[in-house]
């Protein structure tokens, strides 16, 4: 082979190296334009438009703008979702936490098991969770109901018929389904902090709960962060939950701002008007997720 | 290698005295964690004791726990009924093509975003992991138009195509990616003349191996169990997954608790198994990312 083909060559591969990259990310870029940068622009111009999915979308500027903020039902979709969402950053992950906390333990026998059994929830279909949270709330006929009747004399609770029981239940849905899934993260960083804090700590007489607010604490803001942009965002278009347990009711008590656009859209076809909420959740969400992870700094390791 | 598989107790270094004056401290924290456990089990044996109940049993009061008589008759109504094995071989064909695919362009990109240095790619990385604060519900309208129009309809693809390279997973990816690969050895690859599609297939991919069936198990399970895209997406019922057609004797179709209390314990079998065979994997992978920000 001659000198000149070897640089040649040598040319040709760092070429390579440099498109290479674009290469590799590029089905990420395709699908995201295709699929989610082009929806949401056909979304702001459909959001403008009156129509039922049949013809031309009637322009009428924004009066679906108008419409949504007298809609008292997107009003109740806002709240609760908001609800669920505190409910999600306040309770279930400091609950996620404490459970981390207690499997961190050292010498804790059957950790691997009580690990799984509290993972297990992230593992099932939401159709078989709502199904059983609905047999065991139901207000006549419910294991919940029976048991309070027999331990505390009362079970006459409508749990799925009252408007803020039907929230809390909804709540606890939450709680039971995802709290396993964020103590692993939580466990995860437990486990990555070095022994050597905890024991300078303790050396320098730190209690318990001293060394959990200034080993711990600090030790685990990474992860945190994580668990916290990440339960953010999938809360905020919280579906499944409200949708199998009480399907929005009673009356439109527990409905979520997703629930509402799906059912605008596609029970109702009013498209138009389920791409206007559909804009005002994107602002909402989207903002609090860019702001959340530029916060926390989230996604940058360096 | 991954903080979340170190579960192995290291012998303790802490003084004797400590471990005997918290014994109390121990009983209290079993005590919790088996309460905990059993708030984890008791629905999915009562779901499990329900599917084999009577129907007028179900809604027995005072609930009884163990069924009397037992009875196989509501698994045996569903799968008469309804063409249940034809949702589960649906599900599973989604599912697992679906996990291909994500696999492979999720370790590619992620490979692409850990590994080289190009122009824009601290922008492009931000817009990638900007997207994930995007919600389904926002662009479930107009993505549905979209993918009628395109002519994507055809229930497999559209279930499949939008979601093949989730920022999640190359997020995954790229932090396994960073710390399992070494420079070193991208370097010796390229002076051995590999391309650089050939570095990835056949040196890299195979040590990605811990992060890949950690994202398989989840991709799997997440595509296996969805719901709302499947819902918009999927209006013949030939090509229901299970699901969808759980949904459907639940929902439009008054509530079957019967049967889909049945046909979803038979649903949650595979998955469960997929679980509990990879679990360390699963649980080791999903939480590197995170913790190593």
């Amino acid at each position: 082979m001659s000198a000149t083909t070897v640089t040649q060559n040598k040319r040709r591969r760092t070429g390579r190296r440099q498109w290479a990259p674009y290469v590799f990310i590029s089905p990420f870029f395709v699908l995201f334009t295709v699929f989610m940068v082009v929806p949401i622009g056909a979304g702001v111009y459909l959001s403008l438009t009156e129509w039922a999915g049949l013809g031309t979308p009637d322009f009428i500027g924004f009066d679906n703008y108008a419409r949504l903020f007298q809609d008292p039902s997107f009003g109740t979709s806002l709240l609760n979702t908001a609800f669920y969402t505190v409910f999600a950053l306040a309770v279930v992950l400091p609950a996620s936490l404490l459970i981390a906390q207690a499997l961190n333990a050292r010498g804790l026998k059957l950790r691997d098991l009580f690990r799984l059994v509290y993972f297990m929830p992230v593992v099932l279909s939401p159709i078989i969770i709502a199904l059983i949270f609905g047999l065991i709330f139901d207000g006549e006929y419910g294991l919940f109901n029976a048991v309070l009747e027999a331990l505390f004399g009362f079970g006459g609770i409508s749990w799925l018929t009252d408007p803020l029981w039907a929230r809390i239940v909804v709540v606890i849905l939450v709680l039971w389904r995802w709290t396993g899934f964020l103590t692993m993260f939580f466990l995860a960083g437990l486990q990555n902090i070095p022994r050597e804090l905890h024991e300078a700590a303790e050396v320098d007489g730190a209690g318990p709960v001293r060394r959990f607010f200034s080993v711990t604490l600090p030790q685990l803001g990474p992860v945190t962060a994580f668990i916290a942009v990440t339960m953010l965002v999938n809360t905020a278009q919280i579906f499944e939950e409200p949708f199998l347990l009480t399907q929005g009711g009673p009356g439109e008590s527990t409905i979520s701002v997703s629930m509402f656009i799906y059912r605008a859209g596609f029970q109702r076809l009013e498209l138009g008007y389920a791409a206007a909420a559909g804009v005002v959740m994107f602002l909402i969400v989207f903002a609090l997720g860019r702001l959340s992870i530029s916060a926390f700094g989230v996604g940058r390791n360096r | 290698m991954n903080a979340a598989t170190a579960t192995t107790d290291a012998p303790s270094t802490a003084p004797e005295r400590r471990k005997r004056s918290s014994s109390g401290g121990r009983v209290l924290l079993y005590a919790t964690l088996v309460l905990l456990a059993l708030v984890y089990i008791a629905p999915l044996v009562w779901a499990l004791s329900s599917s084999f109940k009577e129907r007028s049993e179900i809604f027995a009061f005072p609930p009884k726990l163990w069924p009397d008589p037992v009875t196989i008759e509501n698994y045996a109504n569903l799968l008469a009924e309804q063409p249940f094995w034809r949702w589960m071989l649906m599900s599973t064909v989604v599912a697992l093509l679906s996990t291909t695919a994500v696999v492979f362009f999720c370790s590619l990109a992620g490979f692409g975003f850990a590994k080289y240095e190009f122009r824009g790619k601290r922008l492009l990385f931000d817009v990638m992991f900007s997207s994930l604060a995007i919600p389904l519900a926002v662009i479930l309208v107009p993505l549905f138009i979209l993918v009628a129009k395109l002519g994507l309809a055809h229930p497999l693809f559209a279930l499949i195509v939008p979601w093949v390279a989730p920022a999640f997973g190359i997020f995954m990816m790229r932090q396994y990616t960073e710390q399992a690969i070494p420079d070193e050895l991208l370097h010796a690859a390229r002076i051995d003349g590999c391309s650089e599609f050939r570095i990835f297939w056949s040196i890299v991919l195979p040590l990605l191996r811990p992060a890949i069936g950690a994202l398989g198990v989840w991709s799997f399970l997440t595509t296996y169990n969805n719901l709302l895209w499947p819902l918009v997406i999927v209006s013949e019922p030939e090509y229901y997954t299970v699901p969808l057609g759980l949904q459907a004797l639940f929902g439009a179709e008054g509530r079957q608790y019967d049967l889909v209390m049945a046909g979803s314990i038979l649903a949650a079998i595979p998955a469960i198994a997929v679980f509990i065979l990879l679990r360390k994997q699963l649980v080791s992978g999903l939480t590197t990312g995170a913790v190593k920000l």
